[in-house]
């Protein structure tokens, strides 16, 4: 396949050959390129090429009003929508001074960490099909599914819930909610010895995973490494306890941190936080009974919301490490710049060509898919 | 020590000629510095304050005053503190200068820029284009680019109009009315105030 | 687009042949590849509907990682113009017959994205779709209805749109040229397929196949030396 404008390009004379590395490539996180110049094996080096999930979101936003940017902000990260919706929507109440009901507080984060464990569920999928164990994809999205019906119940959609509004969330929990999203975080922990079994002590995966694509600490630091890739390196830094948001302060919850930095080491600091988001969400589900009260602030009529002049910079902790969004507010209907720092714009892109930079051709889909990098997230 | 944060921020920058310090919150300050001293800020936050982790870098428009505003978020990992310095660029020729040997992630945030605002980043490493490859017009995100004006002139769209809607149109009624037309046409009818 | 219908494939005279092309279509139907590219967000929906708890396997449909191979092309949400240039590489080199099927309002008229500028709003301008899936984004059970109708339609031989494109191809082509410049080029010869196909067809060559060919640059096989002969010739 050669795409019009590739330039063929005569090279001197070597043992090194360039390879296309997606957009289709089964290897490849989404719809995501990287161009890899390979010696034998060995990368010599590599080149992102991303835009192909391009849609001009932050144009978009600056022609839409307020309430229908919440449409679009959960189809900028995919697989985890809802950090998007209420990074959004805290960036608003930063800006016109909404005091969010301590019950919808409570149900959005229940909602966060339900998406979370979906995401790191998906991500168990993901890497360890790239290692060519394709068991763990199958439970993983079967498993997921469950959470997304739990979604579904909530909000109608199984993937893109627009549940968080500006002022809190949409409705209240339906009856019997609680009881069944225990029932199911029951399940899901009875079901992690079995991803123990299956995933991290198979030694198909630990081979093929540990000590590959290692950074440490310092060059994590330094290539603005955030989330669990940068708690796999040892530094125990979270948005959830470092710049709390909603009632993080209140919760209970460990920062699961590993040293060595390796593809082994990032599953491994998400298969404990898998364990310390079910902790979360049970904190919620024994509180939220007892937090009476409406669970949306009364906002101004929506289609002609004029959102007081004002600028924020919001942070939340994504699945994927830190999640921003600077909106600035000149008093208009619509907002006059949002910016979208999503983690993955890191990850993909700088930290990505780095990693896989004298590695193996085989180790490429790993680091990427270990990396949990969201090409959508990147392109915006 | 959170509270104490913003005071030896304002002693780093009491060297520093024109450069203010605010604080807006629990966790935020704002600085307004001058593109000639941001560097020098940038890097007595990084070197004497741990202000290691660039969190990003915002770019605005204001059209109507000729200016780029040029927003470095930056995060202190022991003060658990973020400070967002501001300074304003003109819009032509549009010409800074790169953080990259101060910041890494600085590469990508510029190269952004400069696609979608056409900045250009005097030393940064890289400034080809990343994500707009396929794209011949001038840089999207400004003010002036009308992307809905683009779109129209660029996509045929097909008339929707099928005759049982050409019947309620002849009547005064169909889809016909603008979306600005109809939030306006709400506004006055239930008396809502702007 | 119906501007040109399909003639319907005429009935053979001979029962035995007859009795073989229905068996064709019958086993094309159950035996579909579909092409692993996730073009946009509606993607995410396919793992669920490929793996155990939907499980698209029982019909027969598999993902396949080779244009070459693959038999349907699925179109899972908004396609960028940079993506949509890659498509429609991608789909001239499917071998025929081959089926595109637009999962997402996005590829049916741009959905929510209509007023980016980054993203193509028609699929069916530019390839032609045989079956849409509405939504945003569908649930796997709309992608395998979907798809189940598909398996109905070349079960009855009724799918065939995929001729469309080469009966009607400077359409196709307009389109394209419309969006990414008179220099768009494709590595694929699809008037001479047409004619090897024989649906070469009133609308297949005009105004803009000869602008093809008169921006074309004639493809230059990329050289492949290995060290030692790069030695022995120098």
């Amino acid at each position: 396949m050669r795409p019009e404008n590739y330039q063929a390009q005569s090279h001197p004379p070597s043992h090194e050959y360039e390879l296309n590395f997606g957009p289709n490539h089964p290897g490849i996180e989404g719809n995501y390129a990287l161009q890899v110049r390979l010696h034998g094996d060995t990368v010599v080096s590599a080149h992102a090429d991303g835009g192909y999930l391009h849609r001009g979101f932050e144009k978009l936003m600056e022609g839409r009003l307020w309430i229908q940017n919440i449409a679009l902000v959960p189809r900028i990260c995919v697989p985890d929508p809802v950090p998007m919706e209420v990074c959004y929507s805290l960036a608003i109440e930063d800006i016109s001074g909404l005091q969010v009901p301590e019950r919808a507080k409570w149900l959005r984060v229940l909602q966060l960490e339900l998406s979370r464990i979906a995401a790191h569920l998906f991500y168990f999928g993901g890497h360890a099909a790239t290692t060519g164990m394709y068991s763990p994809s199958f439970w993983g999205v079967a498993d997921r599914d469950l959470i997304l019906d739990r979604f579904e119940e909530l909000s109608g959609g199984r993937v893109y819930h627009i549940f968080n509004i500006p002022g809190g969330v949409r409705r209240d929990i339906p009856e019997g909610f609680l009881g069944r999203v225990s029932a199911l975080l029951d399940y899901l922990e009875a079901r992690l010895p079995e991803y123990d079994d299956l995933l991290f002590r198979n030694q198909v995966f630990v081979r093929r995973s540990k000590g590959v694509g290692v950074i440490d600490q310092q060059q994590a630091l330094a290539w603005g490494v955030t989330g669990p890739n940068l708690r796999a390196t040892g530094l125990g830094f979270d948005v959830r306890r470092d710049d709390p948001y909603l009632i993080y302060n209140q919760l209970d919850f460990e920062i699961p941190t590993e040293d060595s930095g390796c593809c082994w080491a990032r599953t491994l600091v998400r298969r404990s936080e898998l364990q310390q988001s079910i902790r979360i969400c049970r904190q919620v589900i024994a509180a939220l009974p007892d937090i009476g009260g409406p669970v949306r602030a009364p906002i101004p009529n929506p289609l002609a919301w004029n959102v007081p002049v004002g600028e924020s910079y919001t942070r939340v902790e994504s699945s994927k490490g830190e999640l921003a969004y600077y909106v600035l507010s000149t008093g208009g209907e619509k907002p006059y710049r949002v910016h979208v720092r999503g983690p993955s714009a890191m990850h993909a892109v700088q930290v990505l060509e780095k990693m896989v930079t004298g590695g193996r051709l085989e180790d490429v889909a790993q680091i990427m898919f270990s990396l949990d990098a969201c090409p959508p997230e990147v392109d915006r | 020590m959170n509270g104490e944060v913003g005071r030896p921020i304002s002693r780093l920058l009491a060297d520093v000629d024109g450069a203010r310090c605010e604080r807006k919150g629990d966790r935020r300050v704002r600085i307004d510095a001058t593109p000639e001293n941001l560097p020098a800020v940038l890097e007595l936050l990084k070197g004497r304050a741990g202000y290691l982790h660039l969190s990003a870098i915002t770019c605005i428009d204001w059209m109507d005053d000729g200016e780029f505003e040029l927003i470095y978020h930056l995060w202190s990992y022991e003060d658990r503190n973020l400070v967002s310095a501001h300074i304003r660029i003109p819009r032509e020729p549009g010409v800074y200068l790169s953080v990259y040997d101060l910041f890494e992630p600085a590469g990508f945030f510029e190269r952004d820029i400069h696609e979608m605002y056409g900045v250009f980043f005097e030393g940064s490493p890289d400034q080809e284009k990343f994500i707009l490859t396929e794209w011949n017009g001038p840089p999207p995100m400004r003010k002036d680019f009308d992307a809905e004006g683009w779109v129209q002139g660029t996509f045929q769209w097909e008339d929707y109009r099928p005759e049982w809607l050409q019947e309620i149109e002849e009547k005064g009624g169909g889809i016909a009315i603008k979306p600005e037309q109809a939030r306006a046409n709400t506004r006055k009818i239930r008396g809502w105030k702007q | 687009m119906n501007d040109f219908p399909l003639p319907v494939r005429a009935e053979r005279s001979n029962p035995l042949a007859r009795v073989f092309d229905e068996l064709i279509d019958f086993c094309r139907a159950r035996s579909m590849f579909m092409l692993h590219y996730c073009t946009g967000c509606g993607a995410i929906e396919l793992p669920p509907a490929m793996t155990s708890r939907f499980d698209m396997e029982r019909l027969g449909i598999q993902p396949m990682v080779t244009p070459r191979q693959a038999d349907i092309l699925l179109i899972t949400g908004y396609v960028s113009i940079k993506t949509l240039k890659r498509v429609i590489l991608t789909y001239e080199q499917m071998g025929s017959p081959k089926y595109v099927i637009g999962i997402c309002s996005c590829t049916v008229n741009g959905g929510m994205y209509w007023q980016s500028y980054a993203t193509a709003k028609k699929l069916n301008e530019y390839l032609p779709v045989d079956v849409y899936i509405a939504g945003c984004m569908p649930r796997p059970e709309a992608v395998i209805e979907g798809l189940r109708k598909l398996m109905g339609e070349i079960k009855a031989g009724r799918a065939n749109s995929w001729e469309r494109y080469f009966r009607e191809y400077d359409r196709y082509l307009a389109a394209q040229q419309n969006l990414f410049g008179p220099n768009w080029q494709t590595p694929t010869d699809i008037i001479g397929e047409a004619r090897d196909y024989q649906l070469y067809g009133p609308g297949t060559e005009g105004r803009h196949t000869e602008l093809l060919q008169q921006h074309q640059v004639p493809l230059q096989p990329l050289r492949m030396t290995l060290h030692s002969d790069v030695e022995k010739s120098s």
